[in-house]
């Protein structure tokens, strides 16, 4: 169930050729041996240091460490919105000078992240709107699609600010799916909600998954969600972070709140994990 | 870009049907009481002041009956429905009041909209907005008279300089004080440059902006007022120091009269405005 070597010598060819290898340009992501500091000299913070991995398309991982390891760091760098001051990264074949087109992002702190003086439906549309190349018909046939998705059907007037934690968060998910992204970055989204609200949320998480075929990197610090969601868990330090283990679940599907976290691979699985965690100060 | 809220939106699609109305009856009662709040204790002082000045009559405190008469004899009448008087001054000040604020306030936005999108320029302008703005607006009317003359345009441009500042700092911080993730959020789903601003840095801004626009409208008429003082030939302004040299007390009421009559009106239509535009802000804070 561990898999360390795969992953870690992708990137390292990769690294070694100057440019993603013909493998690897089929990665949906590939960290090439990247690190990231911020400030300079004595003040300077090592956010993260020569992490090198790769994610397959369709794959879902998560990635956990603990708190102040430079998770939000490693995701913003995957998202385009912050430059690594060392190595580079691929999306979809493609290195990342800014933003990367098919991707999307789930943040932390749903309140902030939907805008308030739109309607539901029309934060959901906001990807959309701008764009010419999703004709107005097509746009409220993808968002109503993306809006059932989320169970949130009939709330299309509301405001954000009308709803629950989990709904708003609900909402933000739904306005990544209608941006139909190939990738989707999803930040300690369910950090913010209550522990039954935070369940729905990660069943949601799995059967949009099968539906919209999307690559998820999923970062949080909950050891449990890490294992019940991904096919693989990517384990970092303490800062500066590093890759302490790149660990693959394999659990009966589909996935079930009870019995999958009364399977004794998975308590088996979680109980490595923390171990890891808990041992890298 | 802002949306806007059919009135009740959030009461009356999160209220159960049956108590509808009665949260209808309750509202327009407390809206009679909000009224009641504002007559009374002025309709109290008005009588208590007729009847103290026709008691004990004074040529510097007028009845206000007289100067409510007076203001509408000055105003309204004569061969057309109204005066020379009410074109030639009272429109003429209203005039320059709205052309000096609509300059002002556009050049507060945009200035503040900068400052407050790029450090790099909040830190270059800061020192030198806070020391401008620290010398009152009024003090500048002498040096804006020899720069620019005595004309209509030293008077709009010396409102909209005295205007600009509380729009530019309110819209400076209320840019500068927007949520990264909010940001983010535009960034991430490649929305344009031009798109990001208008669709989520102003309207995110919005209620800082209006509240500078709130305060630059008082001072938009003060301003105005003040500039009429000097080298004008009409306005209100001007009516006030002639009426003042003539020693026509009754007259310098009126006009009195009329500001309080403008600025209420200019601060009511503000408030609709700012009802309809911004009730996604005051009802989200009701909900925390």
């Amino acid at each position: 169930m561990t898999d360390t070597s795969l992953s870690r010598s992708s990137a390292g060819a990769a690294s070694a050729s100057g440019g993603p290898a013909a493998g690897v340009a089929t990665a949906a992501v590939l960290v090439d041996h990247v690190s990231h500091t911020y400030g300079r000299g004595d003040s300077a913070h090592h956010a993260i240091r020569d992490l090198a991995f790769s994610v397959q398309p369709k794959e879902f991982v998560s990635i956990v460490g603990p708190s102040g390891a430079g998770k939000t760091t490693l995701l913003r760098t995957l998202a385009g919105l912050l430059q690594p001051t060392e190595g580079a990264v691929w999306v979809n074949g493609v290195r990342n000078t800014g933003v990367p087109e098919g991707m999307a992002m789930v943040f932390q702190d749903y309140s902030r992240s939907l805008l308030p003086w739109l309607s539901v439906e029309r934060n959901v549309a906001f990807p959309l709107a701008g764009s010419h190349h999703v004709p107005k018909p097509e746009r409220r046939a993808i968002v109503a699609e993306a809006l059932e998705a989320v169970g949130l059907k009939g709330f299309e007037k509301r405001y954000p600010w009308q709803l629950s934690g989990g709904m708003q968060q609900r909402v933000a998910i739904a306005r990544a799916l209608a941006y139909r992204p190939k990738l989707l970055l999803m930040d300690e989204p369910f950090a913010s909600v209550d522990a039954q609200t935070r369940e729905g949320l990660e069943d949601l998480v799995l059967s949009i998954r099968d539906r919209y075929e999307m690559t998820i990197l999923f970062v949080t610090h909950d050891i449990d969600e890490s294992v019940y969601l991904a096919d693989r868990v990517l384990v970092l330090s303490r800062p500066p972070a590093t890759l302490v283990e790149d660990i693959r679940v394999v659990l009966a599907e589909p996935r079930d709140q009870i019995t999958t976290r009364e399977d004794p691979e998975f308590i088996q699985l979680r109980g490595h994990v923390a171990r890891l965690i808990h041992g890298s100060h | 870009m802002a949306a806007t809220l059919p009135a009740g939106a959030a009461s009356a699609g999160r209220a159960p049907r049956a108590s509808g109305d009665r949260a209808g009856a309750r509202h327009a009662r407390s809206a009679l009481v909000s009224v009641a709040y504002f007559v009374v204790p002025l309709a109290v002082i008005v009588v208590l002041w007729q009847l103290a000045t026709t008691a004990n009559p004074s040529p510097f405190f007028p009845p206000p009956i007289a100067i409510a008469e007076n203001l509408v004899g000055l105003l309204f009448g004569g061969g057309q429905i109204v005066t020379p008087v009410f074109t030639g001054d009272f429109l003429t000040t209203v005039g320059r009041m709205l052309a000096g604020y609509a300059i002002g306030a556009a050049w507060g936005v945009v200035v503040g909209t900068a400052m407050g999108l790029s450090r790099a320029s909040r830190e270059t302008v800061t020192p030198i907005v806070e020391f401008l703005r620290s010398i009152p607006a009024t003090a500048t009317l002498p040096l804006f008279i020899i720069l620019l003359g005595g004309g209509d345009d030293m008077r709009v441009i010396f409102i909209a300089y005295g205007v600009s500042w509380f729009v530019l700092i309110n819209t400076a911080s209320g840019v500068g004080s927007i949520h990264r993730t909010l940001l983010d959020v535009g960034r991430v789903f490649r929305v344009s440059p031009a798109r990001r601003l208008f669709s989520i840095v102003l309207p995110a801004a919005s209620p800082k902006i209006f509240a500078g626009l709130r305060i630059a409208s008082t001072a938009a008429l003060l301003l105005a007022i003040v500039s009429e003082f000097i080298l004008a030939t009409n306005g209100i302004g001007f009516q006030l120091i002639q009426a003042q040299g003539r020693f026509q007390l009754l007259d310098m009421w009126s006009w009195m009269l009329a500001l309080a009559l403008l600025g209420l009106l200019l601060n009511t239509l503000l408030d609709l405005i700012e009802r309809r535009t911004l009730s996604w802000h005051r009802l989200s804070r009701q909900k925390l």
